[in-house]
């Protein structure tokens, strides 16, 4: 399942979402992330997500399908957060079941990796010296491409 | 439509503005001066013989913002919380952008501010620059956006930006191709460098169906589409990342945007 909105979500629900009634299931990887108040700049205030609806839950299928193809996953979520958030905020939760803890750790990343610099999210971030775009990072293309090696 | 600045008898007088809400209003207000390309490279490399010439127009820029009240007859003397001047070097058409931004949380408008901070920014352009280039330009000055007050929020029509021609709902009789148009859309940075969230352009008016083409047309309209020859923007047909020699049909949705950074 892929969804993105402004609600907080509710990690434990969508881990029962996940599981319940599932017991082939052995293994369930998770990976949240959060606001931080520093980044490029200290003294992070707030951020603003922007987001092109229709193509973001577009990219972000295609990714799990990917994920789908290259492991053996029982089940997997995904929930991206848009709008004005704070530090401390969740951002992004991706959960991904499987039968053994390989598949699910490694899927995890892969499905992260390539949210990073694919999913069409921009991220402006307000500090009290004023407000400014986030650049991409060059780690985060590295991150992909070892995917693509691999 | 009246102009608030005259009376019933049509005389000028300074509108009372004592009984208005306040409330929080800013203004962007953009121009641009021309020069020789040796100029401007000269102007980036700090080579003006009179020193640091953005530092001083953007000083300059600022000072003026504050005293607008003393040029223009009718306005209020404001309290700006911020005044911000941006330089953009645009090598390509051998010019200077220059853009300001004021605030305030007030009772009257800030678009005079704004006005009057980039034409004495481009004023002390041309005094810096004037002992190597005295044919430079100054034009294209005006209110990009504001937002506050009354009379609500504004943003320069796209209209005015990419020919009517490019918006087939503007004209009345809608030629079958006129019709053949594609979505553009813009987003994050670019959509607010850009000013411009969404077009409809005719393909009739590309020199080819392609997003290269569409690009091309787009800069000849306005010099802030400039920002689209970037190498770091990137574009989608119909919500799939492309490149941009990807052909266009009718009724395709382009969009427009900087590397992505969720997550």
């Amino acid at each position: 399942m892929v969804r993105v909105q402004q609600a907080p979500f509710d990690l434990n629900a969508l881990y029962h979402s996940l599981s319940a009634e599932r017991t082939d299931i052995g293994a369930v990887a998770s990976f949240v992330g959060r606001v931080r108040d520093f980044n490029e700049q200290p003294d992070v205030e707030a951020l603003t997500l922007e987001h092109y609806p229709g193509m973001t839950e577009a990219v972000l299928t295609r990714i799990v399908e990917q994920a789908e193809q290259r492991w053996s996953l029982a089940n997997v979520i995904v929930v991206h957060r848009v709008g004005r958030l704070t530090p401390g905020d969740d951002i992004v939760v991706v959960l991904v079941a499987s039968a053994h803890r390989h598949a699910a750790f490694e899927a995890c990343e892969f499905i992260m990796d390539l949210l990073k610099t694919q999913a069409p999210f921009w991220k402006k971030e307000h500090t009290r010296q004023g407000d400014y775009w986030v650049s991409e990072r060059h780690s985060d293309k590295e991150a992909r491409q070892r995917w693509e090696q691999g | 439509m009246t102009l608030t600045h005259l009376n019933a008898r049509g005389e000028a007088h300074m509108v009372d503005v004592a009984d208005k809400q306040e409330s929080r209003r800013e203004a962007v207000a953009t121009g641009k001066i021309s020069m020789q390309p040796e100029t401007l490279a000269l102007l980036s490399d700090g080579g003006l013989p009179k020193g640091d010439v953005l530092a001083t127009a953007r000083i300059a820029g600022i000072q003026a913002a504050k005293r607008t009240h003393e040029l223009i007859p009718l306005c209020h003397q404001l309290m700006l919380s911020k005044v911000s001047i941006e330089f953009e070097l645009d090598h390509t058409h051998s010019c200077v952008h220059v853009s300001a931004r004021c605030r305030l949380n007030g009772r009257t408008g800030v678009e005079m501010e704004a006005l009057t901070a980039v034409s004495v920014a481009c004023l002390t352009l041309y005094d810096m620059c004037k002992a190597v280039d005295k044919g430079m330009i100054i034009g294209d000055i005006g209110v990009e956006s504001k937002t506050g007050g009354k009379s609500g929020d504004w943003v320069r029509d796209d209209l005015n930006k990419v020919s009517s021609k490019a918006l087939p709902e503007s004209s009345l009789e809608k030629s079958a191709e006129s019709q053949k148009t594609v979505t553009v859309l813009f987003f994050a940075e670019l959509r607010e460098r850009i000013g411009v969230e969404k077009l409809s352009v005719s393909l009739g008016d590309l020199g080819a169906p392609d997003i290269v083409s569409l690009k091309r047309w787009l800069t000849t309209r306005h010099t802030d589409f400039m920002a689209l020859e970037n190498p770091r923007i990137l574009c989608a047909r119909n919500q799939d990342m492309v490149s941009v020699d990807t052909m266009l049909k009718p009724g395709d949705e382009v969009a427009f945007f900087p590397p992505v950074t969720g997550g």
